[in-house]
């Protein structure tokens, strides 16, 4: 791959399988990262419940860290 | 601010209380990527369902969340009796108890629409794909429209793979 074709690759983010269907091109198309998704998918339930929570305990310490620095 | 799911699902089991899993927690089981700020459940509203409620999140500084007063969670047979609704907030953070969900119905419909979700801390029902796709459909607000699109992807790609919980 020469280093043009390797950045273009690079830059050009999620690419919707060729395979995908309808609904998932249309979700694709709206603009979601349909990569988080597909990551998703190969988490047990459990696991994506855990995934979540991380990550709404750190948005939710950054949204109080954020409070605080308001009325600083 | 806390919003512990885990905490409060494992709360809610300990006690009995006969419930589904709805709404964005249950979308985040499904794979949804999107956060959800509060965890919606469809329980039984009976009084002793209502009761075990009370009991789960009983130390947690219950009150409903969207009462003028933030009335403290303080049940009565006459409340429990007209109830509909529960939107409560509590050290573990939000806790909506509805009594039906609109496109699936009441209790005894989200439950037949529900599978069983099983995890180390224990097992849940949580609405199925096709069910909170419908419930998605018939709120038809702007959120749940956003998300309808990737649920309508998931259940796509599921279709696709079987392999895919």
């Amino acid at each position: 791959m020469n280093n043009d074709a390797l950045i273009e690759e690079l830059n050009r983010g999620y690419v919707c399988p060729p395979d995908a269907g309808p609904a998932w091109r249309a979700a694709c198309e709206y603009g979601f990262d349909m990569s988080l998704v597909e990551a998703a998918l190969k988490q047990t339930p459990e696991e994506r419940l855990e995934e979540h929570q991380r990550v709404l305990d750190m948005v939710l310490e950054l949204r109080q860290a954020s409070i605080h620095h308001d009325t600083e | 601010m806390t919003q512990n799911d885990i905490g409060l699902l494992v709360r809610l089991k300990e006690q009995g209380v006969e419930f589904v899993v709805i709404g964005g927690v249950c979308g985040v089981l499904h794979g949804i990527a999107l956060l959800t700020y509060d965890l919606d459940i469809c329980c039984r509203l009976s009084r002793e369902n209502l009761r075990r409620i009370e009991r789960a999140v009983k130390d947690l500084h219950p009150y409903h969340r969207l009462a003028a007063n933030k009335l403290p969670l303080e049940l009565t047979d006459d409340l429990c009796d007209r109830l509909k609704n529960v939107y409560l907030q509590t050290d573990l953070g939000k806790l909506d108890c509805l009594g039906e969900v609109s496109g699936v119905g009441a209790y005894e419909q989200v439950l037949q629409h529900s599978i069983t979700h099983q995890t180390s801390y224990g097992e849940f029902q949580i609405l199925t794909l096709d069910a909170l796709i419908a419930a998605k459909e018939a709120a038809g607000r702007e959120k749940d429209l956003y998300a309808l699109r990737l649920l309508r992807g998931i259940k796509e790609k599921k279709e696709q793979q079987k392999e895919l919980f």
